[in-house]
């Protein structure tokens, strides 16, 4: 059961737990107890499972472990500390040791201090950078708090002798478990946890999380099934100054020329009335091109640190994301850390509790997305007890401003959208079986319950389970080629290891961290965004295609470099480039359209502009000449055509003299408009044969097709109940299945990445991996790992679940819809048309398309019959 | 359909009066995918005989020519191998009493497999006025400098159509001149993989050094006619 622990313990309890060394060393260090450790210091010392959630910078690493060092302190002097684990830390972050350094080896030296005597209390780090001769310390001498990663105790409960170090550990803490269960690595390291618990049955676990909603699901993911878990919300109030802010005075009227010199021009004032500033961009490429743009547009105030020239005093800015290199990273930390930085921008790499010393201000370009996102991006900002926390959001276009605005207005009220935890994972099942199985023979039926005590498989269907042991077991293949494919054995209800190089197979292929390799696309020098190598593939000299919101004429590539020039207001030649980017959270999203729903009753009820602006100035938190902004957008679609809200879906029609479009105003987020899109257009594909593009973007989408076509009517044929099967045929032939089919095949070990001491690229990997899928839907359409990429596109990476509910509620006219024609697309419409297509529909098969290709040549070359 | 006099397409297979040949099948092709740590399922022989099947009932053939790379693995042989091309050989005997096989180079080891149905490898085989070679190196016989056509494999052409999002590659075969006689080049046999598009990947074989005057045959349900390389390259 799920318990809130709403009052905290009193700092007595505490001391009357706590050792007196500790005690001596606390209050040497703090002056009293913060409030999360008064709630789970206690709880954590009665073993019981805790999930504590609270702001960055609210001592909740210190919390988790404070009962730990206690403990351990206290064995040491009465002399009956044990040589195991009693401890397992893990956390997503690679780059451990920086903050162990701080949490636990600092304190610890500071405790032997005041103890007079060493305590022999050991640390260690085991990641996938750890030596032999380390690990083989560790065996000699198991460290008494073991700190990894998910992949690293995945290996470990594998490894034969490090298992035995593993038996019977006291409690086990999850950092930043918010990071974790949202996807395939938590999915894995949940079952890894059932396994360390097979092995230490009363193991307390500990989750630490920043600010995320639902507390429930995550506490659940942390404890597993029907185990009690007690969570704790500490949401004090850490003072919170948040702004939106417009770079030029009217965004809807200022040209991109404008809008981006005034936007840096913000940027570097922001920059310089303060300390430290920490830039977030969406994306990777877009932390590149921040610093390339103050650079190129402020010469004199910024040079950058590269890793070539690491003893430059005067460097002033840097950038941090994933791409980078290990050393370069670690040199912008290092520079933070000693406040040598007057500005570091990153993407998504820094979101997490790296220690990075004083910030006190973060920018957001762009809007964040989610709210959670932008809490914990804000948390980065005075990363210290009481201190406020000072953040802005500078808006890129119209509709960003709006968004950032909702954003900000549900950040104050901590409206929290929803995490999405993927459920029934197939692919990484496969690989964990694999591994429990090189542990020891096991029953099929012990294995089942062992599975689904994990949160994520809870309610896996037993057919499935049995598709995986069956896959596994290599009975796709005929009898003679099984020994090729079996990595177990499965006999008489039972499953064992099968194979000599099972064992080395699992070591080197272990994780779910897909390789992706990007292709950074320049216009000039100046990088403007990233494409993988398949799209590059696909690209022809002179093709026009989108990336991050403008169009780009490719000219050619140059190993992982790809040369374009600007190409303003030309059409699209193939689908966007979207993967990268972040999406908008559907509870936003429904915000967004409350939002409009609240402003569309206020103008129809004949209210004045004036009055208007106040009431959006006093709804979104935002000061006038936003709300006026905003207002000035939202009046000109009210006048244009309608305004769309949560209980009416506005559908646009309009003809471009080619093409006729269907425009969908639906605010849901491009996980959501992503299945809608494909489904409306599957449906027209279906019922009246033709190839029908579509276009995502967060705030809605659109189906354009040539010639008419009842858009209306295909709709309604959708129905809630088959949109999943549409959506699974829809999406067949889809890039985005194969590049997931990709990652699952290496994850349920179809495709070796390492073997034989050789490392397959990405691009070999995704050329085996369309053979593979060729041939798997030569045995099954519906063969497991095939099967999977489909969830996984449906679940994870579109929102199949909150799209059905939205088709639900227009069945059941909760949500009306209204149509309206236009001549030019209304001011809504604007960003979604010229972004252009995402993908076009494959309704014809390969034979079909093939004769149609046949009659284009023959009218274009004019070829003789 | 027709290439020019006596010689036809039919299906991935071409028909020269009543000789049937076949290129570069690859049989092993996932055998060897599985030692690289790519599990491929071993589909193909099946799905190959099955699509033959159809194609050839109820034909009969003078004889039927396997033209080069019949094997997959260079340097050994696999298991699957041994398997799938002893029973392709009599899975073809029901269509010809005549199987003969022109080395490829793939196939230094295949003649181990062939021997155990009597089956010899040859360097290439005459037919009349066409001289059918693997293709990989150029011949010099006089045989050769006879001939008035030439047929070759190796090459694996396909095209990749591409219309707005969609993308599709296609095997196709290559009609073309080389050095006055008229050069054909067949598509590979193997239904894994469709081949290399010759619209962006350079030519393997020396008589494919300059190919944009060749024109394509592609294979779809039907074989399409689709003009010259260079054509669809400019215009489509």
């Amino acid at each position: 059961m799920i318990t809130y622990k709403t009052v905290p313990n009193k700092p007595e309890d505490l001391v009357g737990i706590l050792n007196p060394t500790i005690l001596r060393w606390f209050y040497s260090k703090f002056k009293e107890f913060s409030l999360p450790q008064l709630f789970g210091v206690f709880e954590i010392h009665c073993r019981r499972n805790i999930l504590v959630s609270a702001p960055t910078g609210a001592t909740k690493t210190l919390t988790g472990f404070l009962s730990i060092l206690n403990e351990l302190v206290d064995s040491s002097q009465k002399n009956i500390l044990e040589d195991k684990v009693y401890c397992v830390y893990i956390s997503p972050l690679k780059a451990l040791s920086n903050d162990i350094e701080k949490n636990l080896l600092e304190p610890l030296k500071e405790i032997e201090k005041i103890n007079g005597k060493p305590l022999g209390i050991r640390i260690g780090v085991r990641t996938g950078d750890t030596t032999p001769a380390q690990k083989q310390r560790m065996l000699a001498k198991p460290p008494h708090i073991l700190i990894t990663t998910p992949e690293s105790l995945a290996i470990m409960l594998t490894s034969l002798r490090f298992r035995d170090a593993l038996r019977n550990v006291d409690w086990c803490i999850l950092d930043e478990i918010h990071a974790l269960a949202e996807n395939k690595r938590g999915v894995h390291l949940s079952l890894s946890l059932e396994r360390l618990q097979r092995i230490s049955p009363a193991i307390c676990r500990i989750g630490l999380s920043a600010t995320v909603a639902p507390l429930d699901d995550v506490a659940q993911f942390l404890v597993g099934t029907n185990r009690d878990c007690m969570v704790v919300d500490v949401h004090f109030v850490k003072s919170l100054d948040l702004k939106v802010l417009s770079p030029v005075k009217d965004v809807l009227e200022a040209t991109y020329d404008e809008l981006n010199r005034k936007t840096y021009a913000l940027i570097d004032d922001l920059i310089h009335q303060h300390k430290t500033t920490l830039i977030f961009t969406n994306t990777r490429a877009g932390t590149e091109r921040v610093v390339h743009n103050l650079k190129t547009l402020f010469p004199k105030k910024y040079i950058e640190a590269t890793d070539d020239d690491p003893t430059h005093v005067s460097t002033l800015i840097g950038a941090h994301h994933g791409s980078l290199s290990k050393r370069h990273r670690l040199m912008i930390e290092e520079k933070l850390r000693r406040g040598e930085l007057k500005a570091c921008v990153s993407s998504t790499s820094l979101e997490l509790g790296l220690d990075i010393g004083y910030i006190d201000l973060v920018i957001c370009l762009g809007s964040p997305k989610s709210v959670a996102r932008f809490l914990q991006r804000a948390g980065r900002a005075g990363h210290k007890l009481h201190e406020t926390v000072k953040a802005r959001m500078i808006v890129l276009d119209r509709d960003d401003l709006v968004e950032c605005a909702v954003l900000l207005k549900s950040a104050i009220e901590r409206k929290i959208d929803k995490l999405h935890i993927p459920k029934n994972c197939l692919d990484v099942l496969a690989q964990q079986i694999v591994a429990i199985a090189l542990e020891d023979v096991i029953e099929v039926k012990t294995l089942y319950d062992l599975i689904r005590q994990s949160y994520c498989y809870r309610n896996l269907p037993y057919d499935q389970f049995m598709q995986i042991i069956e896959y596994l077991a290599g009975e796709f293949v005929s009898l003679e080629d099984r020994h090729v494919y079996a990595k177990i054995w499965h006999n008489e209800g039972k499953i064992g290891k099968r194979g000599k190089m099972t064992r080395v197979i699992f070591m080197t292929n272990n994780g779910t961290i897909p390789d992706e390799t990007g292709v950074v696309v320049k216009l000039g020098t100046e990088p403007i965004g990233m494409i993988d190598e398949q799209f590059l593939e696909k690209l022809k000299k002179g093709d026009i295609f989108v990336l991050g919101g403008d169009c780009y004429e490719f000219l050619h590539a140059k190993g992982m470099v790809a040369y374009v020039h600007a190409a303003v207001g030309k059409k699209p030649t193939v689908p966007s480039w979207v993967s990268e980017m972040l999406p908008l959270s559907f509870d936003l999203g429904v915000e967004i359209q409350r939002f409009f729903g609240n402003v569309n009753d206020i103008i129809t009820a004949n209210t004045s502009k004036k009055e208007t602006i106040s009431f959006i100035n006093n709804n979104l938190y935002v000061d006038e000449k936003a709300a006026e902004a905003i207002y000035n957008y939202v009046k000109e679609q009210y006048d244009f055509a309608a305004l769309p809200h949560t209980k009416r879906l506005l559908v646009e029609h309009y003809f471009d003299g080619e093409k006729h479009y269907s425009i969908f105003h639906a605010a849901y987020g491009r996980r959501v408009n992503d299945v809608l899109s494909r489904a409306i257009a599957f449906s027209i594909g279906r019922s009246q044969h033709k190839d029908v593009e579509v276009g995502i973007n967060d705030h809605g989408f659109y189906v354009a097709y040539e010639g008419s076509i009842n858009v209306m009517r295909a709709l309604s044929l959708l129905k809630a109940n088959d949109l999943r099967t549409a959506l699974e045929m829809a999406i067949d032939q889809s890039e985005v299945l194969r590049r997931r089919f990709r990652h699952c095949a290496c994850r349920s070990l179809m495709i070796l990445r390492n073997y034989m001491g050789y490392t397959k690229r990405v691009g070999r990997q995704q050329v085996s991996s369309m053979i593979l899928m060729n041939a798997v839907k030569r045995i099954s359409n519906n063969f497991c790992i095939l099967q999977e990429a489909k969830r996984e596109v449906l679940e994870d990476v579109m929102d199949i679940e909150n799209a059905n509910k939205v088709l639900q509620a227009m069945e059941d006219k909760t949500i009306s819809l209204k149509e309206i024609e236009t001549k030019i697309p209304s001011p809504f419409a604007h960003t979604l048309i010229l972004q252009g297509y995402s993908d076009v529909l494959r309704i014809e098969d390969k034979h079909e398309f093939l004769k149609k290709m046949h009659a284009l040549v023959l009218a274009k070359i004019g070829l003789k019959r | 359909m027709q290439l020019t006099k006596g010689i036809s397409i039919m299906d991935l297979g071409l028909c020269i009066e009543s000789n049937l040949i076949l290129a570069d099948i690859h049989l092993g092709y996932e055998e060897s995918q599985n030692r690289k740590g790519v599990l491929i399922p071993r589909v193909f022989y099946k799905a190959l005989t099955e699509r033959l099947a159809k194609s050839l009932e109820g034909k009969h053939f003078t004889s039927i020519i396997l033209n080069g790379d019949v094997k997959h693995e260079f340097g050994s042989i696999a298991p699957s191998e041994w398997r799938t091309i002893l029973s392709f050989i009599d899975f073809l005997r029901r269509y010809t009493d005549k199987i003969v096989i022109i080395e490829g180079n793939h196939d230094p080891l295949l003649k181990h497999i062939t021997a155990k149905r009597n089956v010899s490898l040859v360097e290439h085989v005459s037919l009349g006025n066409t001289y059918i070679t693997h293709g990989d190196v150029i011949p010099k016989d006089k045989e050769y400098e006879a001939a008035e056509i030439i047929v070759i494999g190796h090459d694996h052409p396909a095209i990749s159509l591409r219309k707005m999002a969609r993308v599709e590659t296609y095997k196709c075969f290559l009609k073309g001149k080389w050095k006055g006689k008229t050069l054909i080049v067949m598509p590979s046999c193997n239904l894994l993989t469709e081949g290399s598009n010759v619209l962006s990947r350079k030519a393997l074989s020396p008589f494919l050094k300059d190919r944009e005057d060749c024109e394509l045959y592609v294979v779809g349900d039907n074989i399409y006619r689709f003009g010259k390389i260079k054509d669809i390259r400019e215009k489509m």
